[in-house]
């Protein structure tokens, strides 16, 4: 039987996801609509978001696939891509503190997104629990919405936004916006540097080097800087 | 369905479900909180979300100027809508607005 904690992180969840619903579900129409256009099927587009479920990651695939790229280089590129996600698992863990469990890790884990990985940390920033029940919920919404919104956009076909310019440019931009959402939801002073680091050492590391190298630079070079400003505030402190 | 779409699928797909699971097998049950480990993780949070703002960003910014307006027109719709109700839902959804109306009004 549910204790009442349990069914309010379950309630929670469901309002956590729907930010993320509704923000997936244009981004998958976009991926279904620019598969298609670059010759894959329906059924194709289906299949890499059943798959993967990687948003940015699906979208340098049908490049990748478009370009010719050998199957093997092009997986580990990918792969490569999302090495970011091995941080986001023990992140959030350690936000849970004392609530942390994995018994259903390999479930939810499966959908451990960077939208779904942002709205978590929101939510625990804001005071929510952690429970893997909040999690699948938040994790699993945000997965029907992108497969539902893939089939949407292959469907639609691939010149489904050459007449709706307006709606494209809308579409585009949901995902920064998604992001640049979430960002002011944890934003606190304590954080602005990291932020700061984060930001200049992505525009550095994709200008001279590659968009993953930005995501990596830009990731790791954040997180040191708020290691020792945490570490100086300790110390100040002290 | 084409073999190499259903390979790099399972490929991406399989490397990227062991990213996120494996890390959740460490045992952080006795990490120190004012460890080096504890702090780096805990920092990493805001990084990571920043670093995907920016990194969606640079291409709109490195295309047409009418494309770098909407792109702005959308980012101060995200922050305005995020101050008045506090929602990312809302905020999300007004820079979308913001961004296809500034489209739809010549910024395109």
């Amino acid at each position: 039987m549910a204790t009442a904690q349990e069914k309010s992180s379950v309630m929670a969840g469901f309002q956590a996801v729907i930010p993320l619903v509704l923000g997936y579900f244009p981004i998958a129409f976009s991926f279904g609509v620019a598969a298609t256009r670059t010759g894959l099927s329906p059924l194709e587009a289906f299949s890499l978001s059943l798959i993967v479920f990687a948003g940015a990651a699906q979208f340098l695939a049908i490049a990748l696939l478009a370009s010719g790229a050998p199957v093997l280089v092009a997986g580990l590129t990918l792969a490569a891509m999302n090495l970011r996600h091995l941080l986001y698992g023990p992140t959030l863990l350690q936000r849970a503190g004392e609530d942390r469990s994995t018994r259903w890790g390999w479930l939810w884990a499966f959908a451990l997104t960077d939208e779904v990985f942002g709205a978590a940390l929101g939510a625990l920033a804001k005071g929510q629990r952690f429970s893997e029940g909040f999690m699948v919920i938040l994790g699993f919404g945000a997965y029907g919405s992108w497969l539902a919104g893939t089939v949407a956009g292959a469907w639609a076909g691939g010149g489904a936004l050459d007449s709706w310019p307006a709606v494209g440019a809308a579409l585009d931009f949901m995902l920064p916006a998604l992001f640049l959402a979430l960002l002011l939801s944890i934003l606190s002073a304590r954080q602005v540097p990291a932020i700061l680091i984060a930001a200049a050492a992505t525009v550095v590391g994709t200008w001279y080097g590659s968009s993953t190298l930005g995501l990596f630079a830009g990731m790791i070079g954040g997180a040191v800087v708020g290691v020792f400003g945490r570490k100086a505030e300790a110390v100040d402190a002290g | 369905m084409r073999a190499d779409v259903l390979q790099l699928a399972l490929m991406a797909g399989g490397l990227t479900y062991l990213w996120r699971y494996l890390p959740l097998r460490l045992n952080l049950g006795d990490m120190p909180k004012d460890g080096l480990l504890a702090r780096f993780l805990a920092a990493t949070g805001p990084a990571a979300i920043a670093t995907l703002f920016i990194a969606e960003m640079l291409p709109l910014l490195q295309d047409t100027q009418a494309v770098q307006g909407r792109a702005g027109v959308g980012v101060l719709a995200v922050i305005l809508a995020f101050v008045w109700r506090k929602s990312v839902v809302f905020a999300t959804l007004a820079g979308a607005f913001a961004c296809g109306a500034a489209a739809a009004l010549g910024l395109s």
